[in-house]
């Protein structure tokens, strides 16, 4: 069987998932829902083929699992959306046509994705831009503390999950070229690089103090800086440069923790999330410990579709249910079970993504898929953990499962890139 | 007050989900078994590269008698990767160069092959670091003879023309 019918049969399960889901969800809220609301699985299984299509026809080589994984995540997400507001359902299903553009544009004009390296200066500045712009006064917007949104018109979205790309593409081609020179420099025994060769790259962990300050939220940081630092390892093979890079970024967010208020009230949040204090306290730590009620109550085999308390009368019970923590919601429905297999086909979508960079041939494709797919898999620690009570809780999506709209397209993108790497890799591979 | 139907259809729901992983990971781990294809194949003919090739792609084979450039070692190419020659090529870092080298110590375009009068002739075209043939520096025009060693920066290549 080739790489794109075996990708077509891997649709199958996704379908199923969406009929099995919607009908359960239908079946218990008949009351509140109507016989069309079930035709965006229709149209969303008809998005999920014509990116077959899409890929057939242009990238015939590409890893066959990525696709069905992806379809698989959105299908759950797309059920329980569905299930907790049928108009987000039919927003979300409109964010994955859009995304689905956004995929097909990232395939068809990026053919040669190493034509990226020519602008990295400008992909550099654009997304520090980008990242900047929430704080803007008149588009930035705050939310609980932390900005990471805009609003533009009647359209809002979060830079920064543009950002990250741009981001990556950068500290990939940078990386390329000077990888040897980080590690040429010996002094006393130890690797020691010279400051004009590791200037830059202290600047992106300047960069992620700056998020601290400016954005207000540790999560986004957390997780561009690990990327960083997972890119830099692969480049240098040198376990002295994560080691270190993890120390500076603990010193500083215990710096920023003890001196900036909201980032110091989440961990307190997170540390005593049954405190009656913090639990009544506006923004302090009722998110956290309601999500933690809410997975407790789910057991082993869940409470069943459509059983969850979302919101009494106009108090939500489990606020952001449809972004931060819908993975408690689902953990709620489906209990530990349904919990594991989601967190299963994210480390499948990782392992594909780490698999990809091992194929590829060039320096460039290695890091690229190397920190695409780590900043996806720091993406999902940082929200499951934060809901999970790991670590303090931000407010990130949950890649291709939470409801949102920059996050959908930002990651159809992420994923394009990477079909795009695995096809040249896997046709060199077979040549 | 679940409805039997919704308790099977959810059933279903989670029974899918992990036939789905079962699916993917047995696919995967037939994968990581299957002998990786390199490795077996030994070092990558030259026209596997893509990236690096200076021939184009679907180009007869080399013959015995063709020069090329056989890589000792340079960062981001396989040893014993091989680069036809016959045509004369640029090394460099840019994207011009048909021998592309990922070292930091290349320039962009950095030196040339050319075939005059039958004769490989190595040139540095002006490089920051120098070429080094036999490691002595390129200075005007130098012919090539078998065996001989090319570097540039962390890139060693052995010249073969037979």
């Amino acid at each position: 069987m080739n790489a794109r019918n075996r990708e077509l049969l891997g649709l199958v399960p996704a379908s199923l998932l969406i009929v099995a889901g919607f009908g359960a969800v239908f079946l218990q809220e008949q009351t509140q829902l109507d016989n069309l609301s079930l035709t965006y699985g229709a149209i969303f299984l008809g998005l999920c083929f014509a990116a077959h299509l899409i890929i057939r026809v242009r990238l015939p080589d590409a890893d066959p699992y990525l696709l069905p994984i992806i379809a698989v995540l959105a299908s759950i997400g797309l059920v329980v959306i569905y299930r907790l507001n049928e108009t987000l359902a039919r927003d979300q299903a409109q964010w994955f046509v859009i995304g689905l553009i956004a995929f097909a544009a990232t395939i068809i004009f990026l053919r040669d994705y190493r034509v990226l390296e020519r602008y990295r200066y400008l992909i550099a500045a654009g997304s520090l831009v980008l990242l900047l712009l929430p704080r803007v006064p008149g588009i930035g917007q705050q939310a609980n503390g932390a900005y990471l949104g805009i609003s533009l018109g009647p359209v809002s979205f979060q830079p920064a999950e543009f950002a990250k790309i741009g981001i990556i593409i950068f500290l990939a081609s940078y990386l390329r070229d000077t990888r040897a020179l980080l590690v040429s420099r010996k002094r006393f025994g130890i690797t020691l690089p010279r400051l004009k060769h590791i200037g830059p790259l202290l600047l992106v962990w300047g960069l992620a103090m700056l998020m601290l300050v400016f954005i207000r939220d540790l999560g986004s940081s957390l997780m561009f800086f690990g990327g960083f630092l997972a890119m830099l390892y692969v480049a240098t093979d040198r376990l002295i440069f994560p080691v270190v890079g993890f120390g500076l970024f603990a010193i500083g967010a215990w710096f920023f923790a003890t001196t900036v208020g909201h980032v110091g009230d989440r961990i307190s949040a997170w540390q005593h999330p049954f405190d009656p204090k913090l639990y009544e306290q506006i923004g302090g730590s009722y998110q956290i410990a309601q999500s933690l009620f809410a997975q407790a109550d789910g057991g082993l085999w869940g409470e069943g579709f459509g059983q969850a308390l979302i919101s009494v009368g106009d108090s939500p019970i489990l606020p952001a249910a449809q972004t931060d923590l819908i993975y408690a919601v689902i953990v709620n429905e489906l209990g530990l079970i349904g919990g594991i297999a989601l967190l299963l086909v994210y480390v499948l979508l990782i392992e594909r993504g780490f698999r990809i960079a091992v194929l590829a041939r060039d320096s460039f494709s290695k890091l690229l898929a190397t920190g695409l797919t780590t900043v996806v898999a720091l993406q999902v620690f940082v929200i499951v953990g934060g809901v999970t009570k790991v670590i303090p809780l931000t407010g990130v999506t949950l890649p291709f499962v939470s409801y949102g709209g920059s996050s959908i397209v930002a990651n159809f993108v992420i994923v394009a890139l990477l079909l795009l790497i695995s096809d040249r890799a896997r046709r060199e591979a077979r040549r | 007050m679940l409805q039997p139907t919704a308790i099977v259809l959810q059933g279903a729901f989670l029974l899918v989900l992990f036939l789905f992983v079962a699916w993917v990971v047995r696919s995967t781990l037939r994968d990581l078994r299957r002998p990786d294809e390199q490795r077996v194949a030994g070092p990558t003919p030259a026209d596997a590269t893509g990236i690096h090739s200076a021939v184009t792609a679907g180009a007869a084979p080399s013959g015995p008698g063709d020069p090329r450039l056989v890589v000792e070692r340079a960062p981001g190419h396989t040893p014993g990767m091989e680069y036809e020659i016959a045509g004369g090529a640029v090394l460099g870092r840019g994207e011009q160069a048909e021998i592309r080298l990922e070292d930091p110590y290349a320039s962009s375009a950095h030196a040339r092959l050319v075939l005059q009068g039958g004769r490989v002739v190595l040139e540095d075209l002006g490089s920051t670091n120098g070429t080094f043939l036999n490691e002595e520096t390129v200075s005007g025009p130098q012919p090539l003879h078998q065996g001989d060693r090319v570097r540039i920066g962390d890139s060693e290549f052995l010249f073969v023309d037979s």
